[in-house]
């Protein structure tokens, strides 16, 4: 037996202390939780999209990437696919295009038009791009291709949404 | 360009580029062959608006041509040239009609817009992958159709 004995009545507030605490732990950490949550959330990151491309099979030639995700219209949701024109640009960074061409929508293809060769060409209205999606003067285009931010994660390709490029 | 408010705001204020039309054309029967029309409207529907995602800038896309298929083909024939007619008075240059119905291909000639038929493929045993793969496919395949013709008029 220690000398300084344990009273009665520190033994009561000792544990009562001890409980109460924890009760009031119970309480507090899902109001905490709840308002630090936007923050957690927003580390996630959860704008970006898997694909199915591996970014070390990626070339400096660009190869249309397919992805699809759920889009909501009004109460109608609908899964809606979209594609990005992918390449490793000469500093190994991935570049990934916007397919949708900036004049009025159409989807531009890569190298398809004989007459102009390594191009995003639009058969619409004969729209035409260089490879890093500069508008070509001269073709009904007025702006660059949008571009996706990208995100490499296990190996697979991951892309954002596509954002207008500013001027270089 | 769809057939919904911003597009066909778009529609407006850019009409010089815009000269084409879709039309799709679905043959109802509620009747044996019910089965059938659905799964022609959803093969071309898909179609449809595949074709209208590559060439959104140039085409309108016009909500679908619907008529029952037991009604009297001179009737139904007549509707569709009074649509062709207005789209032609409302400055479009080339029509086209995307139809799973064969019987259209006996009417052709007395239309200036292109008929593009196509055998309708039951999509309903396909998964999700597959669905893409199929549509594009077959839209890969139309697009020539509507390039050449393009260029065609682009001669004159």
């Amino acid at each position: 037996m220690s000398k300084e004995r344990v009273s009665r009545r520190q033994f009561l507030s000792y544990t009562l202390t001890g409980v109460g605490g924890f009760m009031a732990a119970g309480m507090l950490m899902p109001m905490v939780r709840f308002a630090v949550d936007p923050v957690l959330r927003a580390e996630e990151g959860g704008e970006f999209i898997a694909t199915t491309q591996k970014v070390a099979d990626l070339t400096d030639e660009p190869v249309r990437v397919d992805f699809t995700f759920k889009q909501k219209d009004a109460w109608y949701e609908s899964d809606v696919t979209q594609s990005a024109w992918v390449y490793k640009g000469d500093d190994g960074k991935v570049v990934a295009l916007s397919p949708v061409c900036k004049h009025l929508g159409c989807t531009v293809n890569w190298n398809s038009n004989k007459e102009h060769p390594n191009q995003f060409f639009c058969p619409c209205h004969y729209g035409r791009y260089e490879k890093d999606g500069t508008n070509i003067p001269g073709t009904p285009p007025l702006a660059p291709l949008d571009v996706y931010p990208y995100k490499e994660k296990d190996g697979y390709l991951y892309l954002g949404k596509a954002e207008p490029r500013k001027e270089a | 360009m769809k057939w919904i408010s911003k597009d066909v705001q778009t529609f407006l204020s850019a009409k010089e580029y815009i000269d084409t039309a879709i039309v799709p054309l679905y043959s109802i029967s509620l009747e044996a062959e019910l089965k059938q029309s659905a799964e022609a409207v959803e093969f071309i529907s898909l179609l449809t608006a595949q074709v209208e995602r590559q060439f959104a800038g140039r085409l309108l896309l016009l909500p679908p041509f619907t008529y029952l298929k037991k009604a009297s083909s001179e009737i139904t024939a007549e509707q569709l040239k009074n649509w062709e007619l207005s789209l032609a008075a409302a400055g479009f240059q080339h029509i086209f009609y995307l139809t799973a119905d064969a019987e259209w291909r006996r009417q052709e000639e007395k239309y200036d817009g292109s008929f593009i038929w196509l055998p309708a493929i039951p999509l309903e045993s396909m998964s999700d992958g597959q669905k893409i793969t199929l549509v594009d496919s077959q839209v890969s395949q139309l697009l020539p159709l509507f390039t050449q013709k393009w260029q065609e008029n682009q001669g004159k």
